[in-house]
């Protein structure tokens, strides 16, 4: 149940929620998608993005524009308006803003220790980090052989540490061993993140509940459809599963056993807010699987501004940012490619 | 009289005479003619066949160039639903390892003798498989032997060459899974299904691209020779 938020959000927390909610109004609408659906070179595009937020930051890219300039720039925009929130941050709002960069965290440990595995220079590897997720002692990481040492030489003086220790072996790392770690990580993460929201209580724990069980959700679908004709077991696949989520425990133990797209359909046609997402997919596809999970989470994220005093909207706007960005991605990689008639296959509007 | 039957004897054999060069002509143009029929066959085959080279090479380059592009866009779409940080270039694996594809170029004589290159790929060889090359060429050498044993053998022994072909096929394609597998890999163990797609269209290019080769140097060796027809009709 709701506590007396409404008394005393303010206090700590007035500032920053408006700050967010200023920032939410900054989000590209359908109308700027739909001009930058029509631009025919990045050039168009950054002109089209010069009148929006983005403008300061893609103002001096020079010519030939590439499509992961566009999204360096557009993503340093998103880490300046965090930091600067995460500054002003009081806790627990300052401990809530962390959690959300942990996912990113663990997205460049793996890729350091991915590239490191493939020989590759670490500076270079460090380039191609998000930077919500670097730390001070990552580039370390390239030194670790196995799992123990990347925990004992790294990983134990970072907030990904608590993670470690359903993963920790001495074997040596390989491809199938660090997707492992990936996924054990990142459900060791969204579970501890659904508790602290749960601890807070309030609105906050009401609404963030129900975005972290939807991300649980969608992880489960995803590593079932990718681990299909891999070396994956189901007793592995099956403990990649986060321990929470409207899938627990039922659903992932039929989503364990599939070895099919079909099946995925389904499992998950027995559950109602996925039925409405499968329904708009044919059989045995699951190309537009992406679009459709993406558009209901954007759903949801806008539904969390509805409600003031609650935490949940520094999240809804980090993720719904991050849908534009990629958005922007894909209109570019389209227009890059002159493949402008594909444009709307993964474009998802947010208003 | 007889100067005029003398003179009309003579009139006789030189109209004679001009009848039998006129009839020589005739002759000779006819054999002219005939020599001419029985060249045409051979310079129409040499310019259809370049004539019919350079269209599949226009048709397959046409068919390369939307394989690629789907391809490209394919391996767009991963990027996207798997993120930046997966799929890019910083992931690909410099160590020393094996090539999984290998490309075999061999010296043809076509049928007037002409020496061409013909291009042989061999997909998905594993480093186990080496001397017998690919998975594909061991599911030929594997098949030719049970061809010839099937006219000899009785029919009760047919099922049985049938299921063993269709269980080497099935091993051939789970080992070619496993090879696609792994080159995927330095991207991570469980990738997008929209990966494993945009592979294939590389992988279908990369086949195209043989292809090509191969259509090239037919349309080469064919022109050579119709350029030696004509260098030889003019002579």
């Amino acid at each position: 149940m709701y506590g007396f938020e409404a008394l005393t959000f303010n206090i700590h927390g007035g500032y920053l929620e408006a700050i967010v909610r200023g920032h939410r109004a900054g989000l590209l609408t359908a109308a700027d998608y739909n001009n930058l659906c029509q631009c025919e070179s990045l050039d168009d595009i950054k002109m089209h993005l010069s009148a929006t937020e983005y403008g300061p930051y893609l103002q001096n890219e020079p010519s030939p524009l590439h499509a992961t300039t566009i999204v360096e720039k557009c993503t340093l925009k998103l880490v300046d308006e965090y930091k600067h929130m995460l500054c002003q941050a009081t806790e627990p709002l300052s401990t809530f803003l962390e959690y959300i960069t942990y996912g990113y965290m663990i997205d460049n440990v793996v890729l350091i220790v991915t590239g490191t595995l493939h020989e590759r220079d670490v500076q270079e590897l460090l380039e191609k980090c998000h930077p919500l997720g670097m730390f001070d002692s990552i580039a370390t990481l390239a030194v670790a052989q196995n799992m123990r040492e990347l925990y004992r030489l790294v990983l134990v003086d970072t907030p990904l540490a608590p993670y470690f220790s359903e993963c920790i072996t001495s074997e040596d790392l390989d491809d199938m061993n660090i997707e492992i770690m990936r996924n054990t990580l990142y459900k060791a993460y969204l579970e501890d993140f659904y508790k602290f929201c749960q601890k807070l209580g309030g609105a906050t724990a009401e609404i963030m509940s129900d975005l972290l069980a939807f991300e649980a959700d969608r992880r489960a679908v995803n590593i079932t459809i990718n681990s299909i004709g891999t070396e994956l077991t189901r007793d592995d696949r099956r403990k990649l599963y986060s321990s929470f989520g409207l899938l627990y425990p039922y659903g992932h133990e039929e989503l364990a056993v599939c070895e099919d797209i079909d099946q995925v359909r389904s499992v998950m046609e027995q559950y109602p807010p996925y039925q409405a997402i499968f329904s708009k997919l044919s059989y045995g596809e699951s190309q537009m699987l992406d679009k459709a999970f993406y558009e209901e989470e954007v759903k949801r994220l806008c539904l969390a501004f509805e409600q003031q005093f609650h935490f949940g909207v520094f999240f809804a706007y980090m993720r719904l940012r991050e849908q534009e960005i990629r958005n922007l991605m894909w209109i570019s990689e389209c227009v890059a490619q002159n493949q402008k008639s594909r444009v709307h296959d993964s474009v998802v509007f947010i208003f | 009289m007889a100067v005029k039957e003398e003179d009309s004897h003579t009139q006789c054999s030189e109209a004679g005479e001009y009848e039998e060069e006129e009839e020589e002509e005739e002759n000779d143009t006819q054999n002219g003619e005939q020599n001419e029929k029985r060249h045409h066959p051979l310079d129409d085959r040499h310019a259809l066949q370049f004539l019919d080279s350079l269209d599949d090479y226009l048709i397959q380059m046409d068919s390369l160039s939307s394989i690629l592009r789907q391809g490209w866009l394919e391996l767009a779409s991963a990027r996207h639903s798997m993120g930046a940080s997966r799929v890019n270039g910083a992931l690909l694996d410099l160590k020393f390892h094996n090539a999984s594809t290998s490309l075999r170029v061999t010296q043809d004589d076509d049928d007037s003798g002409v020496g061409k290159a013909h291009f042989t790929l061999s997909k998905w060889a594993s480093s186990g498989n080496g001397e017998n090359g690919s998975g594909e060429g061991k599911l030929r050498e594997d098949k030719s032997p049970q061809l010839r044993h099937r006219s000899i053998s009785p029919l009760s022994e047919t099922p049985e060459k049938t299921s063993s072909q269709i269980g080497a096929s099935l091993i051939v394609d789970e080992q070619v899974q496993k090879e696609r597998l792994k080159s995927l890999s330095v991207f991570g163990t469980l990738v997008s299904p929209k990966l494993r797609t945009a592979q294939l269209s590389f992988e279908t290019a990369l086949g195209k691209l043989v292809e090509i080769a191969n259509t090239r140097s037919t349309l080469l060796s064919a022109f050579d020779q119709v350029k030696e027809e004509i260098e030889g009709t003019k002579d």
